[in-house]
């Protein structure tokens, strides 16, 4: 969960000024995102979750259409961040077609944490859990188990679903509101309701929010595998300054990646498998499909174990570029050092579809 | 105690040789030396070193802040254990 990027669920707040696509459609533009956001998240997204799915998700598909079209700074950032790191043999008209994906995609996104309410029934017919024998049999040996996965698809709704359908979760990861400086109370407040309530309602503990200095993160994640639980664990955030120097480089979408390789380590002190989890809608939105791996060896060095886990985002990633969140957000890409250092920007963090 | 416990840090979790050799009173949070993951592998063997469990909720900075700090939480801990076993004995 985390501080991040911007998503097609449209900004809850000011962004910053002149920053806006289109010369002379600069007020226009933010005007109608504005307009799009908050009750997008506050009202219309509720409504429209309770429609039929067919219906649902194409209202979703419009909105991120229409996202697509009036973000105009954002829709341009992520074509460039497409192309710059997948390289020139996407063509433009390929890197335009996947950035209204995503904001396709984190629309539907939003739909799905909706229908999260009661027992997540109305999200859970839509998705189909493959592999779910190896989580079974993972638990089984009474070490709990790791799962891991990148920011992609819809991964929250897919972690409460899979609470939901009897495997007892909790997530490491960070909910961006809490650690963005300049938000407001009243906007954090509307995060927690809007967006973790719903999610949370399906977690076995509660999020276990790594920060520097806050040390007893893996003690927590380490208590619940101790009582033979699942704990998730996007591995593919950029690390912060201070975890910089325990971060290692892999090989990650044509380069060498700084990742920190703490599902390893976390692996190897508790004797966790770790299982490798990610979801992908389908095409006609509305489905789901969330494939979970056999385990992940771990043996060999730590770079060597954790290339392992690198290189399954990677595959992902690279099937479906059009589910991985970070592609909104050029710092996000700079810290993982696929881009080069982008100059610092207050991140328009509008929606809490993406995390860490 | 801080013997074994400097040593077990110095020899596993420092990865700043500079830091070398470590004093009793070094910060190991401010340092870097502690983090959350570091802090596991440090109760783990904690635990099967002195056969001291350490409680979630003892899990703050204060209590891991240093080689001392860690001695004296461990202290405090081994003599609430005794005293407590002394009152149920």
């Amino acid at each position: 969960m985390g501080e991040a990027a911007a998503k097609a669920a449209g900004p809850a707040r000011r962004r910053r000024p002149g920053r806006a696509g289109w010369p002379g459609t600069v007020t226009a533009g933010r005007l109608l995102r504005r307009a799009g956001g908050l009750p997008y998240w506050l009202a219309v997204a509720p409504m429209v979750a309770r429609l039929p799915a067919s219906l649902a998700y194409r209202v979703a598909c419009r909105h991120g259409d229409w996202s697509f079209r009036y973000w105009a700074q954002k829709r341009s950032e992520t074509v460039r961040n497409l192309r710059q790191v997948l390289g020139d043999e996407l063509s433009l008209e390929e890197a335009e077609r996947l950035t209204r994906e995503l904001f396709r995609f984190r629309s539907c996104d939003l739909i799905d944490v909706m229908r999260l309410r009661g027992r997540a029934e109305s999200l859970g017919r839509l998705v189909e859990i493959r592999g779910r024998e190896h989580l079974d049999t993972a638990l089984a040996e009474g070490k709990g188990a790791i799962l891991c996965s990148a920011h992609f698809g819809s991964y929250q709704s897919a972690f409460s679903l899979l609470h939901a359908s009897g495997f007892p979760l909790t997530t490491i990861g960070r909910w961006w509101w809490n650690y963005t400086p300049g938000l407001s109370p009243a906007e954090r407040r509307f995060w927690d309701v809007a967006y973790a309530r719903r999610v949370l309602r399906h977690r076995q503990r509660p999020s276990i929010e790594p920060w520097p200095g806050r040390v007893q993160v893996a003690m927590q994640a380490a208590a619940a595998l101790r009582a033979n639980e699942v704990v998730t664990i996007c591995s593919d955030a950029a690390p912060l300054g201070a975890d910089r120097s325990r971060s290692v480089e892999v090989p990650f979408l044509g380069r060498q990646a700084r990742l920190l390789p703490g599902v390893v380590t976390l692996a190897r002190l508790t004797g966790a498998p770790v299982l490798m989890v990610f979801v992908h809608r389908l095409a006609d939105y509305r489905h789901q499909v969330l494939e979970i791996s056999p385990p992940v060896p771990m043996d060999g060095e730590t770079e060597t174990a954790f290339g392992r886990c690198a290189a399954a985002m990677d595959t992902a990633i690279r099937t479906r570029p059009a589910h991985w969140f970070f592609w909104f957000e050029t710092s996000d890409l700079s810290g993982l050092g696929l881009l080069p250092p982008a100059p610092p920007t207050r991140t328009a963090a509008v929606s809490p579809l993406i995390g860490r | 105690m801080e013997a074994v416990i400097n040593d077990y840090i110095s020899r596993e979790l420092v990865q700043d040789a500079t830091l070398l050799p470590l004093g009793n009173a070094t910060p190991l949070l401010e340092t870097g030396i502690l983090d959350s993951l570091s802090l596991l592998r440090l109760v783990m063997f904690i635990q099967d070193q002195f056969g001291i469990a350490v409680d979630d909720l003892d899990l703050v900075p204060e209590h891991f802040a240093s080689v001392d700090a860690i001695c004296a939480y461990l202290r405090s801990r081994a003599v609430g254990t005794a005293g407590q076993a002394g009152g149920h004995g």
